[in-house]
């Protein structure tokens, strides 16, 4: 489960205001699709939830946890997926998912058991034991996933997961989301995709201008509208202004 | 020529972070405390400048009687050409290919000579500023004891401007030719490497080459007919690379018929070089270039048995992270030439450079007499040397900024800061005492040190060697240089490497005050060497605990 409790982030000493009160919750088993225009603070919320940025105001607890007060364990049963794949390019992809498996102490059969899973899954087995830096911006953003799934954590944040994904790791990665909160746990993500959020997520939030203007279910949302529209057409309308 | 300008300007702000650095200073002011702060810097290395002036002096003052007070002029000139030869190799390689900023220049309708022209450049200026320590005070200190009149200054002025072209104009075509070649390799860092450390061995082997003089005796008469000639010394000194003995005359002469036709010697060799990169980049640059980031990986599927074998069994936190950074350390060159392999290079060059020396049978003799007539001195030495050798690398200080973009991963795993620093730690002092061993042999071959003797001074080093680590590592994380685009900037442009070296020397003066004034007190030598281990095991301790004390701060306030 997330909280977030009336948090504000700003920027440049307060003249630019990226996230503004927001109040949320995340329940147990559920996918939370976060959409917003360009620069409308999902980034900041996400980068908050994490433990990246520090909000200005307001706290977040994460399965009962403060991410501020009790940062290492939140880190411990949180994983991020950021919105473009930085990582160590030095590496091999295995010494990279080593590294991640001895930081969250995944044990060693567990460790086995789900690399060669999700390798297999995100058609990733053939490149592991090559240099990050020969993979493209597609296997880069894959390896970060199955990074972000080998602790298999009790909360997953996610930043635009599926851009750089081909449409069969796309699929894949939706039945991952699915069957992960199918297990009562957390995923948070933010899309730009409308079909996506509309197919995949249990409840969605609409951020603008820092502040979220609408949050519910998909029926909850089209009732806002008091018309039998898509996701897309809420979205235009409540962002318009 | 609009678009060369334009190339360049753009060149100095990525090169210096202009832009950031003003809008981080006057705009944000985050940054405003780093103006006391290099006030401090420069005050802590006022004493090696003071060192430097005094020293042209007494040199100036000892070869004026004889006449040849213009070979202090050459040696200037030939010192901060052999610096430029030496160190420039790191900046044309990484500038010429290893910059970000190339991936949106070779796209863009520009010639190669224009991009390689303007890289040039940026180089030139930032040689101007590195070769500064060594030639200023030389050419300002002999116009001033001199009287040099303003053609004097006019020719200092442009021989300065001139003075990196001819050895970044060596060095280029070293590097062009060779990197077209190892383009055509797959294992292309390892490559880079090797002929990096070549290209270093070439510089190293020629600086042997010159250093040696021709062990001859000379005559009663040659020696009348060398200071009869206020030019003998500058010619023995450049007779190995002429360009300076130009240099030093067209200084020297100011605008008479021999200044003016040496400053056109000098000049036009340098633009002939400046030309030749020009031509050569033409035909070899792109294609030296094109691919280089590129790496070729073959795909391999892993068995399960190979699987088992090579995912680890769960090593300790710290573990893992000393072992990332040891990796991503020896994988990247620019890291591993200037942050591991320096500190076996410097005393290497060190040794060679007093080995090579003309003078170095005498040298030899004086060190044997010191050794046993001023012990303590020696230890001390010999313990400053290993301290500089270990501790004056970029390791420490860069420790964190090299992470670059990839340092939201350290900020969102599960270790706490404490055992993320201890890991960095570990691994940058383990540079340190790799350094201390490579200083260590250096000492007993030059200094004849017996085996307690180095027992003490590598001893002083290591503990030493504690806080100047937890000191670099606090400069870093202070402000640490996450936003760089290229590996160069984290290590080799990275303000904070300055900052700690500063630091270093400004700790090092401290500690030969405090020495000068236990001597004078007539402390024993054991005791000095007590107090000293003392100063430094306090230092170190407190070093420690604030750098882990901080780290817990710092992690939570920088914001990726």
């Amino acid at each position: 489960m997330i909280e977030i409790k009336h948090i504000s982030k700003s920027y440049n000493k307060g003249k630019v205001r990226a996230v503004n009160d927001l109040d949320l919750t995340v329940k147990s088993g559920e996918i939370f699709g976060f959409l917003g225009p360009n620069g409308a603070g999902k980034t900041t919320t996400i980068k908050m939830i994490v433990g990246l940025l520090r909000p200005d105001s307001g706290s977040i607890v994460v399965d009962g946890l403060d991410t501020q007060k009790d940062a290492l364990k939140c880190k411990s049963i949180t994983t991020y997926v950021p919105d473009y794949p930085n990582v160590y390019e030095r590496l091999t992809g295995l010494e990279y998912l080593n590294f991640i498996g001895d930081v969250y102490g995944v044990p060693k059969n567990e460790r086995l058991e789900r690399i060669g899973k999700w390798l297999d899954i995100f058609e990733l087995a053939g490149a592991v034991s090559n240099p990050i830096q020969s993979y493209s911006h597609g296997m880069k953003e894959k390896i970060v996933l199955i990074a972000a799934l080998l602790p298999a954590p009790r909360v997953m944040v996610l930043d635009e997961p599926m851009v750089g994904l081909d449409p069969r790791a796309s699929h894949s990665l939706k039945e991952l989301m699915r069957e992960h909160c199918d297990q009562g746990k957390t995923l948070f993500f933010s899309t730009h995709v409308m079909e996506v959020a509309e197919k995949l997520c249990d409840r969605i939030g609409i951020i603008h201008q820092g502040r979220l203007i609408a949050c519910g279910t998909m029926d909850e949302l089209k009732a806002l509208d008091r018309a039998d529209t898509s996701l897309e057409n809420i979205f235009l309308e409540l962002t318009d202004k | 020529m609009r678009k060369f300008l334009c190339l360049v300007r753009a060149g100095l702000r990525s090169n210096f972070g202009l832009s950031v650095l003003r809008h981080r200073l006057f705009r944000e002011k985050k940054d405003i405390w780093l103006v006391p702060l290099f006030a401090v810097a420069f005050v802590a290395v006022l004493p090696s400048i003071y060192g430097l002036i005094l020293l042209v002096q007494n040199l100036y003052l000892a070869l004026k009687p004889v006449g040849q007070e213009r070979a202090l002029l050459t040696l200037g000139v030939l010192g901060g050409q052999f610096f430029i030869l030496l160190f420039g190799l790191y900046y044309v390689i990484s500038a010429f290919y290893f910059s970000r900023d190339l991936e949106f220049l070779i796209p863009l309708p520009l010639k190669p000579f224009q991009v390689m022209a303007s890289k040039f450049a940026v180089i030139m200026i930032n040689e101007y500023l590195t070769v500064m320590i060594i030639v200023l005070p030389v050419l300002v200190g002999y116009g001033v004891l001199a009287r040099g009149g303003w053609p004097y200054w006019v020719n200092a002025v442009l021989v300065y401007l001139l003075l990196p072209v001819i050895p970044l104009a060596v060095v280029a075509l070293l590097v062009v030719i060779l990197m077209r070649f190892v383009n055509l390799g797959r294992r292309k860092d390892a490559l880079v490497l090797i002929g990096s450390i070549v290209l270093l061995t070439s510089a190293l082997g020629l600086q042997f080459i010159v250093g040696r003089s021709p062990n001859v005796k000379p005559s009663a008469q040659a020696m009348t007919a060398f200071f009869a000639s206020p030019d003998s010394l500058l010619n023995v000194i450049g007779s190995r690379f002429p360009p300076s003995i130009w240099a030093s005359k067209a200084v020297a002469g100011g605008f008479s018929a021999s200044g003016l036709l040496n400053l056109a010697l000098f000049a036009g060799t340098s633009v002939l070089f400046f030309a030749a990169i020009l031509v050569l980049s033409e035909r070899l640059f792109y294609r030296g270039l094109v691919g280089l980031r590129e790496v070729s990986a073959r795909k391999r599927a892993m068995s399960r048995a190979q699987m088992e074998q090579r995912v680890s069994s769960g090593r300790h936190p710290v573990r893992a992270v000393f072992g990332r950074e040891w990796r991503l350390m020896i994988r990247t060159p620019i890291f591993l030439l200037n942050g591991t392999l320096v500190v076996v290079i410097v005393p290497a060059v060190f040794a060679l450079m007093v080995k090579a020396g003309s003078g170095s049978r005498d040298m030899d003799a004086v060190l044997r007499l010191m050794n046993s007539a001023h012990p303590l001195i020696v230890i001390l030495a010999a313990a400053a040397f290993m301290i500089v050798c270990g501790s004056l690398n970029g390791t420490s200080s860069s420790a964190f900024s090299r992470e670059g973009a990839q340092f939201w991963i350290s900020r969102v795993i599960p270790v706490s800061p404490r055992d993320q620093v201890a890991a960095k730690f570990l691994h940058s002092y383990l540079v340190a005492l790799l350094g201390t061993v490579t200083a260590s042999l250096v000492a007993v071959w030059m200094l004849h040190l017996t085996a307690a003797r180095l027992l003490v001074a590598a001893g002083l080093s290591l503990v030493a060697g504690i806080f100047l680590t937890a000191l670099g590592m606090i400069i870093d994380l202070a402000r640490p240089l996450l936003d760089w685009t290229n590996p160069q900037k984290a290590i080799k442009q990275n303000l904070n490497v300055v900052l700690a070296m500063c630091a270093d020397i400004g700790v090092l003066t401290a500690l030969y005050f405090a020495v000068r004034f236990m001597v004078r007190w007539k402390l024993p030598d054991a005791a000095v060497i007590a107090v000293l281990y003392g100063i430094l095991g306090v230092c170190s301790a407190a070093g420690y605990a604030a750098l882990a004390r901080f780290a817990e701060r710092r992690y939570r306030e920088i914001e990726v």
